[in-house]
């Protein structure tokens, strides 16, 4: 072939794949979406060998390899334990929508749970108002627009009265 | 192990944001026959061929299949191997296990990753579990941040540590021609640098990189026959962590967690008492700033809580004592499928004495290598000059 000749034009082909899928909760996390929806409160599983209590609740503890078969009621209330300040317009991937940037998010431990929680604070996106350790509170739909998955919680909310620890 | 097995050849592409001119296939291949010449052998020498990617990232399930040829596959037995960012280095585990068997005396491991032709944060969400955490998933920012402002709440340590790790990183990709971000920074252009979630700003991430590294696997006859030095594996290690929990390594933790569990095994299996005294080079997985401080502390590197002083003291320069990443590592180049594979060939290549601009300034016998991706899980991979420790 004649060099001159040659095609070395670069050829990129635009596609979007869009698929969609049907998750089953399966026995445990059916029952902790079903508490959450029609009770407004969470519930863990305790591991009959560690104690540990863990949410989601899950058929076995990890660490022991034991099913997980006593059931317990977390507070609504707990501590958090990692947050950040997002600058990013995130999609969300359950929506296909974006939480619109800035918005603060955490992780929380709930009174009562070994397991943390990740989900929205209700705090203006400064450093002065959110911190590590922090005291937080849930706060849930209403019960007759709870539909028995993790946007039943609206977000995060500082209890109230709390000072920066300096 | 049942045979020694030695890395007796390797290479790999060079990294960038964007690689128009090739295909995914030819990529490949571009590293599959920088290898083979390091090697000096050609495909009919080889017993088998392992390869892997992040799943899906490029948009086909199997790229074993699709990549047959231009990875030199075709006819040949192997597999295709996918446990997100670990895959580089549990391709070389595969390999590695292969030849430590006997089934196989020559194997090609080959991890790429194409990023720029799928979108990363909307396939990495599928990381989470699809009812509990995914509406906060889609980037792995979020998680590097919660890493961060929980660190320096425990310990006291600032952004400035982050900045210092950011700046490490990327004066030393400028000393490797392979790296895809060398930057001429300071710590003020990295504290000055957009904020994308706090703590974490943009020169405390890894970039989305394009690029293929390929690792030749031997067994010892072959290595002793065919190669002029051979780099011997000497233990590697897996581990995962547990679902749903303290994904992000709350560093306050006290049991043992992904990380920590793998290199007691790791250490335990060596007899390693120091492994700062023991390992002469690290090469570790640190997609962000704050994940290399961490690290330094889960490989015992120095005591809980004061892996940023570390940082600080200078220790891990490329000419420190414990020099940590001197190829700048995934904060330069994170071409995830090829990332963890990318750690344990620049480790091999410190030991060769072949790392050129970043080879570190003293005698390398040992490194370590580790790997880190998925919903927390490592690959920790030992490499020596010599069969005898
Ligand atoms: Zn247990």
């Amino acid at each position: 072939m004649n060099q001159k000749n040659t095609v070395t034009e670069q050829i990129c082909v635009p596609m979007t794949v869009d698929v969609p899928y049907r998750f089953a909760a399966g026995k445990y996390m059916a029952r902790f979406l079903t508490e959450l929806r029609d009770n407004g409160r969470f519930v863990g599983v305790k591991c009959p060998s560690c104690n540990r209590v863990q949410m989601p609740p899950r058929v076995v503890c990890a660490a022991c390899h034991v099913k997980n078969d006593e059931w317990v009621e977390l507070s609504s209330e707990g501590t958090m334990v990692g947050f950040t300040i997002m600058y990013l317009p995130l999609t969300d991937p359950t929506t296909g929508k974006p939480h619109e940037p800035p918005f603060v998010y955490g992780s929380v431990r709930l009174d009562g749970s070994d397991s943390t929680v990740e989900h929205m604070v209700n705090v203006e996106p400064d450093l002065d108002k959110i911190w590590v350790g922090m005291r937080m509170k849930v706060v849930l739909r209403d019960r007759e627009e709870r539909i028995g998955d993790l946007s039943d919680i609206i977000h995060f909310e500082p209890l109230p009265g709390q000072k920066r620890p300096q | 192990m049942k045979r020694n097995v030695a890395i007796i050849g390797g290479g790999q592409t060079y990294h960038a944001a964007r690689r128009h001119d090739v295909d995914q296939g030819e990529m490949v291949n571009e590293a599959v026959r920088a290898a083979l010449k390091d090697a000096r052998m050609t495909m009919d020498d080889i017993d088998a061929v392992f390869l892997g990617n992040m799943e899906f990232f490029e948009g086909t399930h199997l790229t074993d299949c699709w990549l047959a040829g231009s990875a030199g596959a075709y006819g040949k037995p192997g597999m295709k191997i996918t446990t997100g960012g670990t895959v580089g280095a549990t391709i070389i585990g595969a390999g590695m296990h292969h030849v430590a068997a006997g089934l196989f005396d020559k194997v090609l491991c080959i991890g790429f990753e194409k990023q720029e032709e799928g979108d990363t944060g909307a396939i990495l969400s599928g990381v989470a579990h699809p009812l509990y955490g995914r509406s906060m998933a889609g980037a792995a920012v979020g998680y590097f941040a919660m890493m961060g402002t929980s660190y320096m709440a425990a310990w006291g340590a600032k952004e400035e540590h982050a900045a210092m790790v950011a700046v490490k990183a990327r004066q030393n990709a400028r000393k490797n021609q392979y790296a895809h971000l060398k930057l001429d920074i300071t710590i003020e252009d990295a504290l000055n640098s957009r904020m994308l979630a706090y703590p974490v700003r943009m020169l405390d991430m890894c970039p989305a990189s394009n690029g293929a590294c390929v690792v030749i696997l031997g067994d010892e006859k072959t290595a002793r026959d065919r190669c002029k030095k051979p780099v011997w594996i000497r233990a590697m290690d897996t581990a995962h962590n547990e679902q749903f929990e303290i994904d992000w390594r709350n560093v306050t933790l006290t049991k043992p967690i992904f990380s920590t569990a793998c290199a007691a095994r790791m250490y335990k299996r060596l007899g390693v008492d120091d492994p700062k005294k023991y390992f002469d080079v690290f090469e570790i997985y640190e997609p962000a700033t704050w994940a290399e401080m961490v690290w330094y502390e889960d490989l015992g590197l120095c005591s809980r809580g004061e892996g940023f002083k570390l940082m600080e003291e200078g220790a891990t320069a490329i000419d420190g004592p414990i020099p940590v990443n001197p190829s700048g590592g995934v904060l330069s180049t994170n071409c995830i499928g090829a990332s963890a594979m990318l750690r344990v060939w620049e480790a091999a290549l410190q030991i060769r004495g072949d790392a050129g601009g970043h080879q570190v300034p003293k005698e390398v016998n040992r490194a370590l290598a580790t790997a880190y991706g998925g919903t927390n899980w490592t690959v920790m991979t030992a490499l020596s000059s010599s069969t005898e420790d």
